[in-house]
């Protein structure tokens, strides 16, 4: 009866409460961006790409707050440093990349490092630690803006309608870029765009996780799709229905037990993750002891041995 | 596809690979690049695909210097190994040779192709389950999905069992007849039971090329 209770008002709360349509918004649609160019970023190993890009945020998001607040600039919020913030990371990122063809990781400690540094220097500038730096770090999903929700609405909408329509391009550089090149598909220009597409991606997302935990909307939904889906397409429809599900469910538990959305969206994430991995391994052991029973039976160690 | 190869030399910074390169291939011709490790095969193939920057005037395909060549889609390309290929990532077959055709897919033409190279029943798998010929044969099927007037095949046959490669030369004797001008890179010409027309030994970056119906063991080879 109280689970029922709670249940309902969750829904009243979604249906009365702006800021609560404003989360489940943003959640969804984060929900459904963050896996799908996570997909393309797991397939390319660039795992530490969106990590990369969120702390170079960071700093446009420190130094945006020493502006507003230290020196009183009316540069509105600081959301949109950190996102330009975001595109200058990528373009070091490329940058870098090409610089060191043979060595292309090294651009993502350069840039991590040089983000981190910088989000030191002004967060300690702009007098310490304060709850805005707080709600960078790990997200604050129930305070997004309506203006925030318009900008995540036209952003999903364009890299949809870009996804679909560049959808084959898009696979045969993620898969096999020198064939790619071969085909005559201009992969540096699409690998310039996919970069700062991921990056305004990575920035709106710290609003939902912040910038601790913002790959891992991005990396682990895919993680776990990656041991269930058979196909490229199943496989990126099972991260975005792993993704929704955090989502929602962090919210909820979030709302219930008053804790922080971002963690809890994540950890339901792992939680999925981990279920994943130990149903696959418990049914692999079950498929293996029906074909060949013998076979189990003899690789397992007799008492007798034993002793 | 017509071929034209003009004195071509080539390296990597101060080591020069090919040569003064020269040869002429037509429509439906069948050359086969042999040599020893390290002589110059794949780079060579690689400044025919473009990969490699070659200056102007050195290389024209269909009467057309490669600077200024557009119609890749009509050059197919199956190579040595296929580690450049991000795998792990579940892909079905079906899905990597739709993505590869940028026209729309007749599936009936995609279906045929399948048949012809055994893997009609591997359609819907996910190629993380293929055994290496199987895979092979997936990559022929994509290099022949835009229906290329030259395929280049980079030893295509290595680590693949004797079945297979019988199975595969019949493949490639049979695109080469309906007019598909072949560059085959191989170890030897003696395994090859190919329709080859010219041979090329790449020693040492220089190019001995020599029309087959010169040579003594054509029938050999054949």
């Amino acid at each position: 009866m109280e689970e029922v209770l709670i249940a309902t008002s969750f829904l009243r709360a979604i249906i009365e409460r702006s800021f609560m349509q404003h989360a489940l918004i943003t959640g969804v649609l984060i929900g459904v961006l963050a896996p799908l160019v996570g997909s393309f970023v797991v397939i390319k190993r660039l795992s530490l790409i969106a990590d990369t890009l969120s702390h170079f945020s960071l700093a446009g998001l420190s130094i945006g707050l020493f502006f507003i607040n230290i020196l009183g600039l009316p540069l509105g919020d600081p959301l949109y440093i950190g996102m330009v913030f975001a595109v200058i990371g990528a373009l070091l990122i490329e940058a870098l990349r090409s610089y060191y063809k043979n060595y292309k990781e090294i651009s993502m400690p350069i840039v991590i490092s040089l983000g981190t540094a910088l989000s030191a220097l002004f967060i300690s500038l702009s007098g310490g630690f304060n709850t805005s730096i707080f709600n960078y770090l790990f997200g604050s999903i129930l305070t997004v803006s309506r203006q925030f929700v318009y900008i995540i609405i036209v952003l999903t909408s364009v890299i949809l309608v870009l996804v679909a329509a560049f959808y084959k391009q898009i696979v045969i550089i993620s898969f096999d870029e020198s064939y790619a090149k071969l085909l005559g598909i201009r992969v540096n220009l699409f690998q310039f765009f996919s970069t700062v597409i991921l990056a305004l991606i990575v920035s709106l997302s710290i609003e939902t996780v912040g910038v601790l935990l913002v790959s891992s909307l991005m990396i682990i939904p895919v993680a776990a799709a990656m041991k269930v889906g058979k196909s490229f397409k199943s496989t990126v429809l099972i991260a975005i229905l792993f993704s929704e599900i955090s989502v929602l469910m962090g919210l909820w538990l979030s709302f219930i037990f008053s804790i922080p959305s971002g963690a809890t969206i994540v950890l339901f994430n792992i939680i999925i993750l981990l279920s994943v991995v130990i149903s696959r391994k418990i049914i692999g052991t079950w498929l293996i002891k029906e074909k060949n029973p013998e076979t189990m039976r003899s690789s397992l160690p007799h008492k007798k041995d034993a002793t | 596809m017509r071929i034209d190869v003009d004195n071509l030399s080539f390296g990597y910074d101060y080591r020069t690979v090919l040569k003064n390169i020269s040869f002429s291939l037509q429509s439906g011709d069948f050359l086969v690049l042999i040599g020893n490790n390290g002589s110059g095969k794949s780079t060579l193939v690689k400044c025919l695909l473009g990969i490699n920057k070659v200056p102007e005037r050195k290389i024209y395909l269909d009467g057309q210097d490669i600077h200024n060549f557009k119609d890749w889609l009509r050059v197919g390309y199956v190579p040595q190994k296929f580690d450049d290929f991000n795998y792990e990532f579940p892909i079905t077959v079906n899905e990597i040779l739709t993505v590869t055709k940028f026209s729309k897919v007749d599936n009936d033409q995609k279906l045929q192709l399948l048949d012809r190279m055994g893997i009609l029943e591997l359609q819907n798998e996910n190629i993380n389950e293929l055994s290496g010929g199987q895979l092979q044969r997936v990559f022929i099927t994509r290099a022949l999905m835009n229906n290329p007037k030259l395929l280049i095949l980079d030893e295509p046959t290595a680590g693949v069992d004797q079945e297979n490669v019988i199975g595969f030369y019949r493949i490639v004797n049979d695109l080469n007849a309906e007019g598909v001008t072949i560059i085959l890179v191989s170890h030897d010409t003696k395994g090859s039971k190919t329709n080859m027309s010219h041979i090329m030994n790449l020693d040492e970056g220089r190019g001995e090329y020599i029309n087959v119906c010169d040579l003594d063991f054509q029938e050999e080879s054949k």
